[in-house]
């Protein structure tokens, strides 16, 4: 079952252009000439119940806008938006109640005080009962790891630890949908793994649908089945993850290590140079030849040690952009 | 627990939290008060500067010692952070939320003040009987009374002046030096240095029209004698009347900001 629905959404920014140095701006005190942005095209996408959807793309793709959108803090230029039965503009309470939004880097948590506080506001704001609230809190401190943190004023937290209670704090009314814009954004390492595990389990356990954005492949590769990919506002992919590797180019990496300096011209029969420096190389290979070629250099290069692994999404992604801005 | 109790108690422990620079800024309000003193003991010493103000050399000094305390008390401060709010998209979190943005910032602010209050209070008795007891000030409970009543109206007031204020941040996208110039000639006009109406009866009317002295001066003429019983009465309509008005303004200012904010984003 579909719980949220995008048909053709559409949003524009209006924005001022400003000549360069100060006679511009004083140019711009009298006439400003406006300029009309896109931020989201025409996007359409569906997400099932209990589902955890990637929404992908560079900088400045309009993911968060979109987030914005389901949310409700914006409203569309155009467009179609329903999520759970609720239109997210109208702002209707009982849509409220039904969803939470974690943004990397905003806080919602009252910087002076202990986070529980921050909770139990929630708990008063969402109407949450008492005996539901103390297990909810009880059960994610222990998932999330801050039992012993709940008294510690936020500000007194490091990044990764106040992560993890801004996410605590937006499940408190248990919301049936969650939006994560680059949760584990500046997260060192480890905090970036516990928020995944605890993602990944809470949403087998409560069936929560989530929607997810994040620089970190790891995240969407660890969390999500499914991912949207938006690039300049359009929607460029809506798929298996899986398949996504497929779509962008069948290739492997493979990384060498010779005995010594390697050279360009006794690698390039085998595949494309990507690195090259001094023993050590990285080569694209097409996947079917890789067994192939992996032999035929162990047996003529003097290679001592290599690694194969798969080109990273990101880049590929990046690959992908590429090829759609030199189409257009 | 009612969501805005919550916002309540919770701005009661922040203000405890800051208590320190509560203090400071009290102890800050001292050296103005002592430089005033002065200069009214000198003004007063020297002529009959009583004909030309139209207060007493008693009313004069419990005004000094009582408006900074008032004025204190009556401040606003969370202007800055709507101006945040609205320009980094702070409000975006509010909302998502099932509760009221104005509502919410005045429960947090009166919280905020509760325990200020509760200190200023005693300072500000301290004050009273140190006048009662040295320099002549005739005081009734009816008086007290009504000047508490006129406190809290000022407080609500002063609120929704400074929240007017914040939401220009809808329209302008950096107020925060604004704030600043604001803030000072408010609390003069509203006769937080020393009252506005010494000027003479023409200027006296003048600001009686506007909404600013009733944030600050009027309270304190209440309780240092300067107001008869009609005064005070119409004085409190003219604290309500603005009250509605700038609360009307503020609800105005918000549904038309916000229909901006989300229209151009935070």
């Amino acid at each position: 079952m579909d719980i949220i629905t995008v048909e053709h959404l559409k949003k524009e920014f209006e924005y001022y252009r400003k000549a360069d140095g100060l006679k511009g701006s004083m140019k711009n005190l009298f006439r400003r000439e406006t300029l009309t942005k896109e931020a989201v095209k025409d996007i359409s996408f569906r997400v099932k119940k209990g589902e955890i959807l990637a929404l992908l793309g560079p900088n400045g793709a309009g993911k968060t806008t979109t987030l914005k959108v389901l949310s409700g803090i914006l409203f569309p230029t155009a467009g179609r938006v329903e999520i759970d039965g609720f239109i997210p503009w109208e702002r209707k309470n009982a849509f409220k109640r039904r969803f939470s939004i974690v943004m990397g880097q905003k806080n919602q948590l009252w910087w002076d005080l202990p986070a529980s506080d921050s909770f139990y506001l929630n708990k008063c704001i969402f109407d949450v009962d008492d005996g539901e609230y103390r297990k909810t809190v009880e059960e994610l401190a222990e998932l999330l790891d801050v039992k012993d943190l709940m008294n510690v004023q936020v500000r007194r937290l490091s990044l990764g630890e106040r992560m993890k209670m801004e996410i605590l704090a937006s499940l408190i009314h248990r919301p049936r949908i969650l939006f994560l814009d680059e949760p584990t954004i500046g997260l060192d390492i480890l905090s970036q793994q516990k928020i995944r595990d605890f993602l990944r389990y809470y949403n087998e356990q409560t069936k929560t649908t989530i929607i997810l954005t994040s620089h970190y492949m790891r995240d969407i590769e660890e969390l999500c089945s499914r991912a949207v990919i938006i690039n300049q506002g359009q929607l460029v992919y809506d798929g298996q993850l899986a398949d996504l590797g497929h779509l962008m180019g069948d290739s492997k990496l493979l990384t060498l290590m010779g005995t010594r300096n390697l050279k360009k011209e006794q690698l390039a029969p085998y595949g494309r140079v990507r690195e090259l420096a001094g023993a050590r190389a990285v080569l694209e290979v097409p996947r079917p030849a890789l067994k192939e070629t992996a032999s035929a250099i162990l047996s003529t290069l003097p290679v001592q040690d290599f690694t194969v692994t798969d080109i990273p999404l990101e880049e590929s992604i990046a690959l992908m952009f590429q090829k759609e801005v030199t189409t257009v | 627990m009612n969501p805005y109790r919550c916002v309540f108690q919770m701005g009661i422990e922040k203000s405890l939290e800051y208590r320190a620079n509560f203090f400071l800024s009290l102890a800050s309000a001292v050296f103005p008060i002592i430089i005033q003193t002065f200069l009214w003991n000198y003004l007063y010493g020297n002529a009959d500067a009583g004909a030309v103000t139209g207060y007493s050399y008693q009313q004069i000094i419990v005004y000094t010692l009582l408006a900074s305390m008032v004025s204190k008390l009556v401040g606003a401060g969370f202007e800055t952070q709507i101006n945040e709010d609205i320009k980094l998209g702070g409000l975006n979190k509010y909302l998502v939320k099932p509760v009221g943005y104005c509502r919410y910032q005045f429960f947090s602010f009166l919280g905020e003040k509760l325990p200020q209050l509760a200190i200023l209070l005693l300072v500000a008795a301290g004050l009273v009987a140190f006048s009662v007891a040295f320099l002549g000030l005739e005081l009734s409970a009816v008086r007290i009374l009504a000047f508490l009543a006129a406190l809290v109206l000022a407080l609500v007031l002063n609120f929704f002046i400074f929240y007017c204020v914040a939401l220009l941040s809808f329209w302008l996208t950096d107020v925060n030096l604004m704030f600043g110039t604001i803030s000072v000639v408010l609390v003069v006009v509203s006769g937080g240095i020393f009252p506005m109406d010494i000027f003479g009866e023409k200027l006296a009317a003048f600001i009686g029209l506007l909404p600013f002295s009733y944030t600050t001066q009027f309270p304190v003429n209440i309780i240092n004698g300067k107001l008869s019983w009609m005064q005070v009465g119409s004085g409190v309509l003219c604290q309500v009347f603005w009250i509605v008005l700038f609360g009307a303004l503020g609800f105005g200012m918000w549904k038309k900001g916000l229909k901006r904010f989300a229209a151009v984003g935070g």
